[in-house]
C-alpha cells in the first residue's frame, strides 16, 4: 500500500511512530554504550570483575576496588578507554543532532549528519571491543568469562549500526 | 591623638607580621626518572623578607620503607656542602641559586636504591618558622606511560578534529554566502518522494 493512498491522519500517526521508534533505538544505544563504558565488568571471574577503569576484587565477602595489574598492555588499555568514551560522546551528540534536524531539515532530505555521528559511534565501539577481544585475557579463557559490559558493547555496536543505516536511508516528510 | 594612632599603627605593623608570617617551601610532588640518568630536584621558598645572607637549605633523604632520614646536602653561609660519606657521595650537586630563592640539587647516575622521599627545608633568617616540603623520587627501568595520557590524547585529538571540521564547514558557508569563494558543485535535485512503508 503506497503512502499516498493512506488517509492523512493515518500517515501522520505512522510518521510519529517511526520517529518515536528511532528515538528509542538511539536512546537504547546510548544507554548500552554508557553501561559498557562506566561499569567495570568486561571480564568476570568468580572473585573479580575487571576492566576497563579498575578491578573489583571480592575479599572476605566485600568488594574492593583495586588498580588494574601492571602486566596489562597500557597503550591498548588506554585506547579501549578512549574509544569507548568517544563512542558515548558521539552517540549523545548524535541524539541532539537528530532532534535538531527534526525541526530544521527541509522536507525530503535525509538525516545524514545524525547518521554520520551514529556511524562514528559504531566505529569507535567496534574498535574498542575488537582491541579488547584481541589483546586482553587471551590466555585466561578457562579461568573466567566475558562480563556484561563486554556483551553490551557488542550489542551497542549492532544497535548503532542499524541506527546509522536507518538515518542514512530515511527521508524527512 | 593622630600622632598616637600613627605610632600605634607603625608598632602593630612592625610586630604583627613577625609573629604570623612563616616561610613556605615548595618542591615537586613526585619525580619519575630512569635508571642511570640524572634528576634535578627543585626547591624554592616564599618569604615576606628579602633573602638574607644566612639563608640555608637542607636536603634530607629517607629511603622507601625506612623511618630515618639522612642529610645529603646543605647550603649555609654562602657555601654548599654535599654528601661525602654516604650513598650519595660525589653524586649530589647543589645547582640552585639561593639569591633567587632556589635551592635545587642535582642527583647523578640514579639507581634503584635511590627510591625514596627527599625533603627540603629552607630557612631565611629571621623567617625560620615553616614546614619542610617533600618530593618522592621513583626510579624506573623504562618510563611507564602515565595513566590516562594516551586516553586523553586520543579523545582530545578526535574531538578537536570534530570541532575543526564544524568550524571549517560554517566558515566555508559564510565565505560562500559573502561571495568570497564560489562553489561550482550544484546541489542534488530531490528524487521522487517515497515512503518507507511497503
Amino acid at each position: 500500500m503506497s503512502a499516498s493512498l493512506m488517509p492523512r491522519a493515518c500517515r501522520r500517526k505512522v510518521i510519529m511512530l517511526v520517529l518515536i521508534a528511532l528515538s528509542i533505538l538511539h536512546i537504547a544505544a546510548i544507554i548500552l554504550l554508557l553501561a559498557a563504558t562506566i561499569d567495570n565488568a568486561w571480564w568476570v571471574t568468580s572473585t573479580t570483575s575487571t576492566d576497563v577503569w579498575g578491578r573489583w576484587v571480592l575479599t572476605n565477602n566485600k568488594w574492593n576496588m583495586t588498580d588494574l595489574p601492571n602486566n596489562y598492555p597500557t597503550d591498548y588499555l588506554q585506547a579501549v578507554q578512549a574509544t569507548t568514551v568517544l563512542a558515548c560522546i558521539f552517540s549523545i551528540i548524535g541524539l541532539f543532532v537528530f532532534i535538531a534536524q527534526l525541526f530544521t531539515l527541509p522536507k525530503g532530505r535525509r538525516f545524514t549528519i545524525s547518521g554520520v555521528f551514529q556511524a562514528l559511534a559504531c566505529l569507535f565501539i567496534m574498535i574498542a571491543a575488537s582491541i579488547y577481544t584481541d589483546r586482553f585475557h587471551t590466555n585466561e579463557k578457562s579461568i573466567g568469562n566475558y562480563g556484561h559490559s563486554f556483551i553490551l558493547a557488542w550489542i551497542a555496536f549492532g544497535l548503532t549500526f542499524i541506527s546509522s543505516i536507518v538515518y542514512f536511508v530515511l527521508r524527512k516528510k | 591623638m593622630l600622632r598616637v594612632l600613627a605610632l600605634a599603627s607603625v608598632v602593630l605593623l612592625g610586630i604583627a607580621p613577625q609573629a604570623s608570617q612563616a616561610i613556605t617551601v615548595y618542591t615537586s610532588w613526585e619525580r619519575h626518572a630512569l635508571v642511570g640518568s640524572d634528576v634535578r630536584l627543585s626547591c624554592s621558598f616564599f618569604s615576606w623578607r628579602f633573602v638574607s645572607e644566612d639563608v640555608s637549605f637542607t636536603w634530607r633523604y629517607r629511603p622507601d620503607g625506612s623511618r630515618d632520614s639522612v642529610s645529603i646536602a646543605h647550603y649555609a653561609g654562602g657555601e654548599p656542602y654535599t654528601d661525602n660519606k654516604g650513598a650519595f657521595k660525589d653524586r649530589v650537586e647543589f645547582v640552585g641559586n639561593p639569591k633567587r630563592r632556589d635551592g635545587s640539587i642535582l642527583i647523578k647516575n640514579l639507581d634503584f636504591s635511590d627510591n625514596g622521599t627527599f625533603t627540603c627545608d629552607a630557612k631565611n633568617p629571621p623567617d625560620i618558622v615553616g614546614r619542610p616540603s617533600s618530593v618522592r623520587l621513583l626510579v624506573f627501568e623504562t618510563l611507564p606511560i602515565q595513566a590516562g595520557v594516551i586516553t586523553g590524547a586520543i579523545i582530545g585529538v578526535v574531538l578537536g578534529l570534530l570541532v575543526l571540521i564544524v568550524v571549517i564547514y560554517y566558515l566555508m558557508r559564510f565565505l560562500v554566502a559573502r561571495r568570497v569563494f564560489s562553489l561550482s558543485v550544484s546541489r542534488n535535485v530531490e528524487g521522487p518522494q517515497l515512503c518507507i512503508l511497503p
